[in-house]
């Protein structure tokens, strides 16, 4: 991994060039940006499918009820290159979520930064298994 | 991963975006210049063996920057100007909270960047080859034929799942060609062979070509397919494939039409690495043909499936999406 390290830290700027061309649909018909959120909850499921992984979290609401929600994510071909595996982010984790909410008002949102709320690191970046795109 | 065989463009750098910043390799290899005296293995049946598990990943523009004008090459002056001031670049101001631009993943955390694929190096300034580096203009006949078409679109691009790109319904991806073009993320694809046959399958976003080369002639005229048809065979170590028969959609899109063809050059240059070359033609579209190359190199590891119609929330979320803003637009909640 470290040269994918070294070359993160050089290539930040790239990122805001290229996220429309990343993307496998457009994020901004589907998510709102007036509907800006931050979901601190529990990992209930993780859909490893493609085109896009969806986490499912339980989101406990200030009157003491949960809300399920489901959160958009990367491509599970990428996180496995990552080194990412289906074991990586068991359920019970918690996770807060920096997002937008779907357009529909429904509880979707598509997860821009992904953090643990044990350490506030971040889910995904920087794995470390064979064939991630790093060195051996 | 091998990283002896890969390392991270440094011609591009510059030419993608002034905000690129990439490191020099420490251990960059040279892109094949030409199968030169390698020659390559043979499978059981005889003919060249370019089987192999490769990505496709490249940080070449497609087109070569206008200001670079004629310049196909970088130097490796150029190379060593761009990397030292790339390291002295500032970060680009992130997106800002609220607005359309910040509705997207960090794709670096998802590994959704290029900068966290390997790619070949590279000196070129563009995949495409020659004076321009670029697609040349399209004839008036077919710019008429997109206006058209865009015209037609307009204001009913969210009707339904059908009104959606092609890549959002999880048909293809406009990279898959052919002539097959390196990719943003899981950029990998697989050559495998069996006697009187080659089949590619690419990761993005699925597809399988599967290529005769027992010497059959084309499908019949009216056999029309988003890939069209493909024959190929061998020319020495060179597996050279030629494609008609496309649709009116072909997936390398700039208005191309059915008119479309394409000649493709798949030569092993070393034990790791197949230079990929092509040519396209549609005198129904651009005034003259155009062409390119880039290199492919092998990775360990293996093609992931990328099965996207069955989980792809996305189309319905887009088009619930779509509705929430008519509501919304009629004064209704």
């Amino acid at each position: 991994m470290r040269k994918t390290l070294a070359v993160m830290a050089l290539c930040a700027g790239l990122l805001g060039v290229t996220r429309s061309a990343s993307a496998h649909h457009a994020f901004a018909a589907e998510f709102d940006a007036a509907r800006p959120l931050i979901l601190k909850g529990t990992v209930v499921k993780w859909e490893l499918v493609n085109p896009h992984s969806w986490i499912h979290l339980d989101v406990k609401n200030a009157d003491g009820t949960t809300t399920r929600w489901m959160v958009e994510g990367g491509s599970p071909n990428s996180l496995f290159r990552l080194g990412f595996s289906k074991d990586s982010l068991p359920k019970g984790t918690e996770i807060v979520v920096d997002g937008y909410q779907a357009k529909d008002g429904a509880n979707r949102a598509v997860g821009k930064d992904l953090t643990f709320a044990k350490d506030g690191k971040r889910l995904f970046m920087g794995g470390s298994a064979p064939g991630a795109g790093g060195d051996q | 991963m091998r990283t002896q065989l890969f390392a991270f463009m440094l011609a591009s750098a510059v030419a993608v975006s002034p905000a690129v910043a990439q490191t020099a390799p420490a251990k960059a290899k040279a892109a094949p210049k030409a199968a030169a005296a390698y020659k390559a293995p043979r499978t059981p049946d005889g003919v060249p063996d370019i089987q192999g598990v490769y990505s496709n990943s490249s940080a070449v523009p497609l087109e070569r920057p206008a200001n670079l004008g004629a310049k196909e090459f970088y130097t490796p002056e150029d190379l060593k100007a761009q990397a030292e001031a790339a390291a002295k670049r500032a970060p680009a101001a992130p997106t800002q909270v609220g607005t359309v631009a910040d509705i997207h993943y960090d794709t670096s955390q998802f590994g959704l960047t290029r900068v966290l694929t390997d790619a070949m190096a590279s000196n070129r300034t563009s995949i495409i080859t020659g004076e321009t580096g670029r697609v040349p203009a399209m004839i008036a006949a077919a710019v008429d034929r997109q206006n058209k078409q865009r015209a037609a679109a307009a204001g009913h691009q969210f009707d339904g799942p059908e009104n959606r790109g092609i890549a959002e319904r999880c048909i293809y991806w406009g990279n898959e060609g052919p002539p097959m073009l390196p990719v943003g993320y899981n950029a990998t694809l697989q050559i495998v062979q069996g006697p009187g046959y080659v089949g590619i399958v690419q990761e993005m976003i699925h597809d399988t070509r599967i290529i005769p080369t027992d010497g059959r002639a084309h499908a019949p005229e009216n056999i029309r397919q988003f890939f069209g048809d493909s024959v190929g065979h061998w020319e020495g170590d060179t597996l050279v494939v030629d494609t008609t028969n496309f649709n009116d959609m072909p997936a390398v899109g700039r208005g191309a039409s059915r008119n479309l063809h394409v000649t493709e050059k798949f030569t092993r240059t070393g034990p790791e690495t197949v230079l990929y070359q092509f040519t396209v033609s549609d005198p129904s579209t651009w005034e003259k043909s155009w062409s390119g190359e880039y290199p492919i190199g092998k990775i360990d590891g293996a093609v992931y499936e990328y099965a996207c119609q069955e989980a792809n929330y996305g189309m319905a979320n887009i088009l619930s999406g779509a509705r929430a803003d008519e509501r919304k637009a009629a004064g209704q909640k």
